[in-house]
């Protein structure tokens, strides 16, 4: 396989599954949007960041709100800066000239950048349907209307186009038909030992396999509203290294330290610590 | 090139369209894919839209490709029969123990998973329908547990009942018949569904009003005066109950998940309800009707406002609607009858309709539903029936 700076094979803090590789490499390949669904915390949000950064390219992040319309992505015209330069007369700006009222939203900078960019649609699930499917016309067409001043933006580089959603259920169908669709699953733990090993060179074997064992352990937990996942374990882990009292061995013994930075519930921390302190009896 | 592939996936019930199929064609032609793997992968990605379908992809490549075996239908089927016979079974223990001569207190000790596991092993034991013999699962036969002629609150293994015989359910393809979709598609419903809102202004002043800004700062000879003004907002609350239980529902279950799937889009503030043929004391906050019981005289708490929606076929035994303990379910007996019920639903919430999957072509012919029909404003569960109703709730008073 040829490695061109085109391809993406993974970058400096993420790790990379051979299969997602090639969907995203197929997804560029074909010019499609890349649609990825999967459990908070298996890394949809840091995969644009990582292709961003392997590929050389800017990351344009469009951090969807639900309330958010489409044009608001797009561009927006800034009519009280002008109806102020209108009173006021003092700035460098032509107020007759509306043009330089439009500024670009978050698809209008990708569509408008001089270089290819990654651009990252996050929690599109939040927006309503009407916002998904408007924006996929758009995405399309690679081209929007100004309509304040009746011009087409049109894309100069077709951005790298990354969409993710946190939701359960499935978007609409015209929507699934123009993306590709990749679900990441909840990374096992050869995987999750990886990670570690990218987000912390050189930690100690012991602490990693004990830390690593307890986490999956505590995702086993029932009825927990919101499972600790990967950032958790980082977080947990940067912790741990920073007490000095902490010995791995006490966490295989069922003592586990900061339970808070893994449960961020109050009721989940209950039950974990229920859940450990009970185990500490056997 | 994998025409094949793509209607065995089809078949398979992967929903696939062929602008897919030409997308991986595109793919191909474009040299990306070099190996098995990668044409997996490939393939995976451009056609299946949602993880629910991945497992049945992996099984249709793997018996496209490499021959394997490919996914039973029945599987499937199994599992959803051995589900109905556990609800049987908590419904009343001893007519299903009997039925597959078994001792009840041998099953009562089973958790609900394992009691599933056994109905699965019974259920394979029997590969196909008897009718006419005395085994359990089969029509009009000796034995106590067929489905005709028996009160719901008995044993009714599948079947359809509508007023007509009960059709033999319990091994066929249940939801073969998509005749009933046909005028009614998801953004049909979604555009119907858009009609209800009821925008009003919410939240902080934080929005500018131009026009009213360019009108002030004019009367005030130039000076700007910047007026804001609040967000409008859906603040619609809307209940949706639905009724899920029983088999006489079951040919319109794809309808109402549409119904309920973009009523879920639709809505900042919806409530869901689930209830078995009518309402009684309870209604359930979850689908299997038993964990998350809800008063059905706490709902009068509820803001008056609430759009109220029912949706179910109305039909089922008269005394079931009329008699003070017509309910099936034997904790549900406070002595009022469930037409009461009903009434006290639609007068605390005078916005509210039922809507019923039944064409209403058919209406007539079921008591229960002339009866309903003058507690709640009944609409058909079409798309005409649905403006109908959406026009309706969205009336003044």
């Amino acid at each position: 396989m040829d490695h061109t700076p085109s391809r993406f094979t993974g970058a400096t803090r993420y790790v990379l599954d051979p299969e997602l590789a090639g969907i995203v490499n197929i997804s560029m390949a074909l010019e499609m949007p890349l649609l990825l669904k999967g459990e908070p915390g298996t890394g949809k949000t840091m995969l644009a960041h990582a292709i961003a950064e392997s590929l050389g390219m800017p990351l344009i992040v469009l951090n969807v709100k639900s309330s958010m319309k489409l044009v608001e992505a797009l561009y927006q015209y800034d009519t009280l800066t002008r109806l102020n330069d209108s009173r006021f007369g003092d700035s460098v700006r032509n107020v007759s000239n509306i043009e330089e009222y439009i500024k670009m939203g978050k698809i209008g900078q990708a569509f408008t950048s001089d270089t290819r960019s990654v651009l990252l649609i996050d929690e599109i699930d939040k927006a309503d349907t009407d916002f998904q499917d408007d924006m996929l016309d758009v995405l399309d067409q690679m081209e929007f209307d100004i309509i304040e001043i009746d011009k087409v933006v049109k894309t100069v580089h077709r951005p790298v186009i990354i969409i993710t959603s946190n939701a359960k259920k499935d978007l609409s169908d015209p929507f699934l038909g123009r993306c590709n669709f990749h679900h990441i699953a909840f990374p096992d733990p050869k995987m999750m030992r990886k990670i570690v090993d990218v987000h912390f060179s050189g930690l100690d074997e012991n602490l990693m396999e004990s830390a690593i064992a307890a986490f999956y352990k505590l995702r086993e937990l029932e009825a927990v509203e919101k499972k600790p996942a990967t950032r958790e374990l980082i977080n947990w882990i940067r912790a741990l290294r920073s007490d000095p009292d902490f010995k791995p061995k006490k966490l295989l013994k069922g003592e586990v330290p900061f339970l808070g930075v893994l449960f961020k519930k109050s009721g989940d921390y209950q039950r974990a610590t229920e859940f450990t302190n009970r185990r500490k009896l056997f | 090139m994998f025409i094949d592939f793509f209607y065995t996936l089809k078949n398979a019930g992967v929903p696939v369209s062929p602008t897919a199929f030409l997308t991986l064609h595109k793919a191909l032609g474009k040299g990306l894919v070099h190996s098995l793997d990668d044409f997996y992968v490939t393939a995976r990605s451009v056609l299946v839209k949602s993880e629910r379908y991945f497992d049945l992809f992996d099984q249709v490549f793997a018996h496209h490709f490499e021959g394997a075996e490919l996914p039973d239908a029945e599987g499937v089927e199994v599992d959803e029969m051995a589900r109905a016979l556990l609800e049987e079974w908590l419904k009343d223990p001893k007519l299903l123990a009997n039925a597959l001569d078994v001792d009840e207190s041998e099953l009562s000790d089973l958790t609900p998973e394992a009691l599933i596991e056994y109905f699965k092993e019974r259920l394979k034991e029997q590969t196909e329908a008897h009718h006419g013999g005395n085994k359990w699962i089969g029509t009009g036969g000796t034995s106590p547990v067929g489905h005709s002629g028996y009160h719901p609150g008995g044993m009714r293994v599948g079947g359809v009942s509508r007023n007509k015989s009960a059709v033999k359910v319990a091994m066929d393809r249940r939801y073969k018949d998509y005749s009933l979709e046909g005028p009614l598609t998801p953004s049909m419903m979604g555009e119907a569904l858009k009609r209800l809102r009821n925008m009003v202004p919410a939240g902080p002043k934080d929005r500018v009003n131009l026009d009213e800004t360019l009108y002030q700062t004019m009367k005030n000879a130039g000076e700007i005066e910047i007026i804001f003004e609040r967000s409008l907002k859906d603040r619609l609350k809307v209940i949706l109950a639905i009724d899920n239980g029983g088999w006489s529902m079951d040919p319109y279950i794809p309808m109402i998940q549409t119904l309920f799937n973009y009523a879920r889009a639709q809505f900042k503030e919806i409530k869901t309800f689930f209830f078995h043929n009518t309402v009684y004391d309870y209604i359930h906050e979850d689908p299997a009707r038993y964990k998350k019981p809800v008063k059905v005289s706490d709902m009068a708490r509820l803001d008056p406002e609430t759009r109220l929606i029912m949706v179910g076929d109305a039909s089922m035994a008269p005394y079931e609607l009329m008699t003070a303990d017509g309910s099936i379910h034997i904790e549900e007996r406070s002595g009022r009858a469930s037409l009461e019920q009903l009434r006290f639903l639609s007068e605390t919430f005078p916005h509210s309709v039922w809507l019923n999957p039944v064409p209403e072509r058919m209406w007539h012919y079921t008591q229960t539903i002339s009866m309903i029909r003058r507690i709640f404003p009944m609409f058909e569960l079409s798309i005409d029936g649905l403006e109908g109703a959406v026009a309706r709730l969205m009336e003044k008073y």
